[in-house]
């Protein structure tokens, strides 16, 4: 069966600006994410790790629209939904630039037949073009565009790291849950408290606790009524972003088993971010892993795993303590150096400062993303050949 | 080996008064260190694993009261020194390193300052000297320009580098114990990895004893050889690396080692400990696990049951341990 892709990210780009001075002149950039593209498929976790700095909170705050994107195209349930959260007018050239300028070129230049060479949202909205013009592609993109924001905001749901944080204070667990639903108008007034127990219930929550306050809860139950508070909206994806990291081991599996229950109970796709590579191996079937702003490799769990190709993946897998005595005296991979700062990342390659078989090629030409097995996607001039085994 | 405890902490209790009640935070903890090596602390938040090691230190707050036990380092009772005495141990026969460096670090120092405050303290050096001692010490840790590091601020510095540096203020005097909490919780795993190597070289270099306290198994697995694991006060079980991953006495660590996510095992589902860490200031009744434990019998909830020595070296705080006979850690 052909995989759905629910999530299409296409060359994101987001760079943060660096003030400085009186005026606020901006004097340099923060690359946090740097051409990243990636597809999530339904009903499937994509694992997404890498180490502080790599920009894997921010790939999914921009995911989210919680940051505006730089550039690139986030595409949701086949629909563009870049524009969305633009203002009218940059939402107009946006369109007009990513789409109706191509198109007006595509048709001069080969008619209906350039129909056969495009896939996906683009082959679709070159059909609307030719069907019915570039006002009707424009209506059709830009049309209801406060319902459309509504619904990725309804889709979409995010769990946050910190669950003490993420809740706030001063309201009752009935309305953190209730809020956006009540919003969205997803049930109506009368049944809400309904609504909310059962949802409670749904992650382990006694209903009756509905009309307490987050500070009466532990660190595992908070993350719980986090869960809640996204399942509530009954979205098709959730991003859940170092959703265990701060919990402790025993309540850690709590929370993952109970993420891994409720995706199968209510088809979610889960984009889980983390910097465990150990957990993100429990919980993905996919797993990408970034670098400085960089996808350097992307594949099956068990692909990745088995056969890690770049030599960052490898060293990370090397680096992360066993669970077992045993394994102990085998010698790791040890990186020199720390991860290079964002503002001024290494050239070609961004990993050949620390990388330990690096060779003259990484310095002067970055490495593309490319498919090397099936499903199988790294970005390294040398693949493979960085060995070890646990 | 050489058998002679360089450290024995005996019944240890450790409570805080505080406006809500007594926390009794370290609840008789008894454990020996012995020369060059590493004892593994490991325990989930609560669990009482770091204020052991500042109650070693007595570096505890006005709010908290050492209530019984005793600190034996070579011979002197810690807990019945002056402060004067202690400040003569302190940093120089016992040394520490914490979690966070940029918190451990005074950032209006440089990192230079605060490594020869301790050598001129204890060492009885000039100033010139100290600072050659200093620069010296930063090679030794792998922070490169040390000439030049030793003038920066805490804040010039990366986690890792930090971290580096704590080391390097700690090993100063050539203590014959470093304590290390939690040292790489804040650190990347590449960086972990780093400070673990340096940590496991400089220990065989000055044939010191550690205290490795942490949370992450994985942690206690790559570098210990004994293990004390606590959970809410108490130490539960006590034994060598090997015994304690391989044949847990303890149904708390042995529900542990199975919660955990592997990188090289394939697990299906995680076992997960139902409930949470119980609050200090309300530990239930009889054995503290018991509302959690998958093995729990009617007697658990009136029975504190104490550490027993098992077989040769291992010890358990659960009468009904033969339960785990057999029982494959998942």
């Amino acid at each position: 069966m052909e995989k759905k892709a629910v999530i299409k990210i296409d060359n994101l780009v987001k760079h943060f600006p660096i003030r400085a001075g009186v005026f606020k002149r901006i004097v340099g950039w923060v690359k946090a994410v740097d051409g990243v593209s990636f597809e999530v498929y339904e009903g499937e976790t994509l694992g997404l790790v890498g180490e502080s700095g790599c920009g894997k909170t921010t790939v999914g705050m921009t995911l989210l629209r919680l940051y505006e994107p730089t550039s690139g195209r986030i595409i949701f349930n086949d629909e563009d939904t870049t524009h969305y959260f633009m203002n009218y007018l940059k939402a107009r050239s946006y369109v007009k630039r990513t789409y109706i300028d191509r198109f007006e070129q595509l048709k001069i230049d080969k008619g209906a037949k350039a129909l056969d060479e495009l896939e996906g949202v683009d082959r679709k909205y070159y059909k609307i073009f030719m069907e019915n013009g570039a006002a009707g592609l424009h209506k059709y993109l830009l049309s209801n565009l406060e319902e459309k924001r509504k619904q990725f905001r309804q889709n979409v749901q995010i769990v946050f790291q910190d669950p003490y944080s993420s809740l706030d204070p001063r309201m009752r667990i009935k309305n953190i849950v209730a809020e956006g639903v009540l919003a969205h108008k997803l049930v109506e007034k009368s049944k809400i408290n309904d609504f909310v127990g059962k949802t409670l219930e749904d992650v382990g929550i006694i209903s009756a606790y509905m009309f307490r306050f987050p500070h009466e809860f532990s660190g595992g139950q908070r993350q719980r009524i986090g869960m809640a508070r996204a399942l509530a909206m009954q979205p098709k994806v959730v991003i859940a972003d170092e959703a265990v990291a701060a919990l402790d081991v025993s309540i850690r599996s709590q929370i993952i088993n109970l993420m891994e229950e409720l995706q199968d109970k209510h088809r979610l796709t889960y984009i889980f971010i983390s910097h465990d590579l150990a957990v993100v191996k429990h919980i993905s079937d996919r797993v990408a892993v970034m670098y400085l702003g960089k996808m350097v490799e992307m594949a099956s769990k068990k692909e990745l795993f088995e056969d890690p190709l770049h030599p960052y993946t490898v060293s990370l897998m090397s680096a992360i303590p066993i669970p077992d005595p045993a394994k102990k005296r085998k010698k790791r991979i040890i990186l020199k150096g720390d991860v290079p700062s964002p503002i001024n990342p290494p050239s070609g390659c961004r990993f050949h400062t620390r990388c330990p078989v690096a060779k003259p090629i990484c310095k002067e030409k970055e490495p593309p993303l490319v498919e090397v097995k099936p499903g199988h996607f790294v970005a390294c001039h040398f693949p493979g050949s960085l060995k070890w085994k646990a | 080996m050489n058998r002679e405890p360089i450290l024995q902490v005996k019944d240890l209790k450790t409570y805080f008064y505080t406006e809500d009640g007594i926390v009794k935070a370290v609840d008789g903890v008894s454990f020996e260190l012995y020369q060059g090596e590493t004892l593994g602390i490991v325990g989930e938040s609560g669990s009482g694993k770091s204020v052991t090691s500042l109650t070693i230190m007595r570096l505890l707050d006005e709010k908290a009261r050492i209530e019984g036990g005793e600190v034996i380092f070579k011979g002197k009772e810690l807990l019945k020194l002056s402060e004067e005495e202690m400040r003569k141990i302190r940093g120089n026969d016992i040394a520490m390193i914490f979690q966070e460096p940029m918190v451990a670090l005074n950032p209006v120092y440089t990192i230079g300052d605060q490594i020869m405050e301790a050598i001129i303290l204890h060492q009885k050096v000039k100033e010139s000297e100290a600072r050659k001692i200093a620069i010296d010490l930063l090679r030794k840790v792998g922070i490169p320009e040390p000439e030049k590091r030793v003038d920066q601020y805490p804040h010039q510095l990366s986690g890792g580098m930090r971290q580096r540096a704590m080391i390097a203020m700690a090993l100063s005097c050539r203590p014959q114990i470093l304590i290390a909490d939690e040292p790489t919780t804040a650190l990347d795993v590449t960086i972990q990895a780093q400070i673990l190597e340096l940590m496991k070289e400089l220990q065989r270099e000055y044939g010191m004893a550690l205290i490795m306290i942490t949370h992450d198994m994985g942690v206690i697995a790559e570098t210990a050889d004994r293990v004390a694991v606590m959970y809410a006060g108490k130490v539960v079980e006590y034994g060598t690396v090997d015994e304690i991953f391989k044949k847990p006495k303890h149904p708390y660590t042995y529900a542990l080692l199975s919660s955990i996510p592997r990188l090289d095992v394939e697990k299906q589902e995680l076992k997960s400990i139902p409930g949470t860490v119980p609050d200090p200031l309300n530990f239930p009744p009889g054995c503290r696990f018991h509302p959690r434990c998958d093995f729990a019998k009617e007697e658990c909830k009136n029975i504190d049951p104490e550490l027993v020595e098992v077989s040769p070296g291992h010890y358990t705080a659960c009468p009904f341990y033969k339960v785990l006979e057999g029982v494959e850690v998942k």
